[in-house]
């Protein structure tokens, strides 16, 4: 345990002195809301809450890059690679709760008539599958440009693309749209089961990905025996 | 420059030269003794403390050299018939290599002979097409660059690194300074190392791959960006881990230390067998 925090608490720390990445990640969904706001405010929800899974995406895409170097070595000093999958999972999880936290807060005092707990569900839902969607990038595209083009291509499909369509469900973030719809547009419960079903269970395969990733990436080869 | 900056410049210079603790003590003791008397500048006195430290040295016929220890104890690291290819080229061709407890072993080679890939490959970094690698105790690994994280300081290196030796954070930090201070580095405690000059960056490379005292000790060229004083201080540390029983391997193409290490592999010949 100690070793998944210190992993943890140093990728936060990279991640705090990357300051106009900060703000850039925190500017970044207000964006989405604002260019909503004006003609449809429950749209404006949907878009802030890409945005949210966009940044958080990317953010998670370069810390996952970044730590490449230095892995192989904390592989050799002791660390499992579940110590830093778990590690950096927990630093960027954290950083995507801080992150929606004040969006959340704006949304409960910008919109009427909406269902806060199904919006909050959302944005906890695009914590956790954003995260690890980013660092199975990096973990199967080993050059960033890469992993943005196709982090792109994911968010811009989730914006075109019909969400009634069955193809939209194999997109990360297509639950947000359902919920979405369920706690703006009130409509039935099915909304609501289908984008947590679909929701979790791109989390757990997300999760699962990235931890059998590191494993495989950071295994010790079978030439090299300890005694 | 004061008394004590110029003492301390001295000792280490002396340390450089290869003169022994005791006898540097006594050249140090000596020379406090005369400038605390005569009250005069030490550099008006005995000049800069590197050319000081140079005539000592030389009055007293050349550096220390050190025999190969007699004993060396088991072995930690025997790799075996090592092999790798890279597109249809062969890189490495068959290689073996033993060290054992208190031994150093250089690789050596043109450059693309495979120095690095062979030091990947015994750390379990890079699979051979054939060959295996044991390995007798734990593995420190320094790599020729990389190894470190821009955005964290030494301190938060040491931290890193250290838990997953198993080291408390205190315990950590204590012998990541205890090694930096062996390069005659005091790691500033809030730069991080993005801000670092290359050759510092190495010093933490190698401060790095040291914590926790692992018996195996893989070194790819870890001098580089060192300042001729600081390659000195490099060398005489390998000499004391040596002394302390580990196994070192250092990869490197500066062959003027050649002779005072215990088994020299050059890959060249690989290369030229497999031509």
């Amino acid at each position: 345990m100690t070793r998944i925090l210190v992993v943890a608490e140093t990728a936060l720390r990279e991640l705090v002195r990357r300051r106009t990445v900060l703000i850039i990640l925190l500017l970044f969904p207000l964006a989405f809301y604002l260019s909503r706001r004006g003609d449809h405010l429950g749209q404006s929800i949907r878009f802030v809450c890409l945005g949210l899974g966009w940044a958080l995406s990317t953010a998670a895409l370069f810390a996952g890059s970044a730590a490449r170097g230095i892995e192989p070595r904390l592989r050799l000093s002791g660390y499992g690679s579940l110590h830093l999958v778990l590690g950096r999972l927990l630093a960027l999880w954290t950083v995507g709760v801080l992150l929606s936290a004040p969006y959340f807060l704006l949304i409960l005092v910008d919109q009427h008539d909406v269902r806060y707990g199904a919006i909050a569900l959302v944005m906890a839902l695009t914590v956790l599958v954003a995260v690890p969607f980013g660092l199975l990038l990096s973990a199967v595209l080993p050059r960033e440009l890469e992993g943005t083009l196709v982090l792109l291509t994911v968010v811009g499909l989730q914006m075109v693309m019909d969400p009634a369509s069955t193809a939209t469900r194999a997109l990360p973030f297509w639950f947000s749209r359902e919920i979405g719809t369920y706690a703006i547009d009130h409509t039935d419960g099915g909304y609501l089961t289908r984008g947590l079903v679909q929701g979790l269970s791109f989390a757990v395969a997300l999760t699962l990905l990235v931890a059998v990733a590191a494993a495989v990436r950071l295994r010790q080869r079978r030439h090299l025996r300890f005694a | 420059m004061n008394h004590n900056a110029w003492l301390a410049a001295l000792t280490g210079e002396l340390r450089r030269h290869g003169v022994g603790p005791d006898l540097t003590g006594h050249v140090v003791a000596e020379a406090a003794t005369h400038l605390a008397k005569s009250g005069e500048s030490p550099l008006r006195v005995f000049g800069p403390p590197d050319a000081y430290a140079r005539a000592v040295a030389d009055s007293l016929g050349g550096p220390d050299v050190r025999p190969p220890r007699r004993h060396p104890g088991p072995v930690r690291l025997a790799a075996r018939g090592i092999t790798k290819r890279y597109r249809g080229r062969t890189v490495l061709d068959r290689v073996d290599l033993t060290v054992r407890a208190g031994e150093i072993a250089a690789v050596v080679g043109a450059n693309g002979a495979g120095k690095s890939t062979f030091l990947r490959i015994c750390a379990g970094l890079l699979s051979p097409d054939a060959g295996t690698v044991a390995v007798h105790g734990t593995l420190g690994y320094c790599p020729q660059d990389g190894g470190t994280a821009e955005f964290l300081n030494p301190d938060e290196h040491f931290v890193l690194i250290g838990a997953g030796r198993g080291l408390g954070r205190a315990a950590a930090r204590r012998a990541g300074r205890a090694g930096a201070a062996a390069l005659e580095w005091t790691p500033p405690p809030r730069t991080q190392a993005r801000h670092l000059s290359g050759g510092t960056r190495q010093k933490l490379n190698l401060v790095l791959a040291r914590l926790g005292e692992p018996d195996v000790l893989l070194l790819d060229e870890p001098y580089q960006g060192f300042d001729r004083g600081t390659y000195l201080d490099f060398w005489h540390e390998v000499w004391r881990w040596r002394d302390a029983g580990k196994a070192v391997v250092v990869v490197t193409h500066l062959l003027n230390q050649l002779d005072r290490v215990d088994t020299v592999l050059d890959l060249t010949a690989s290369r030229e067998r497999d031509a």
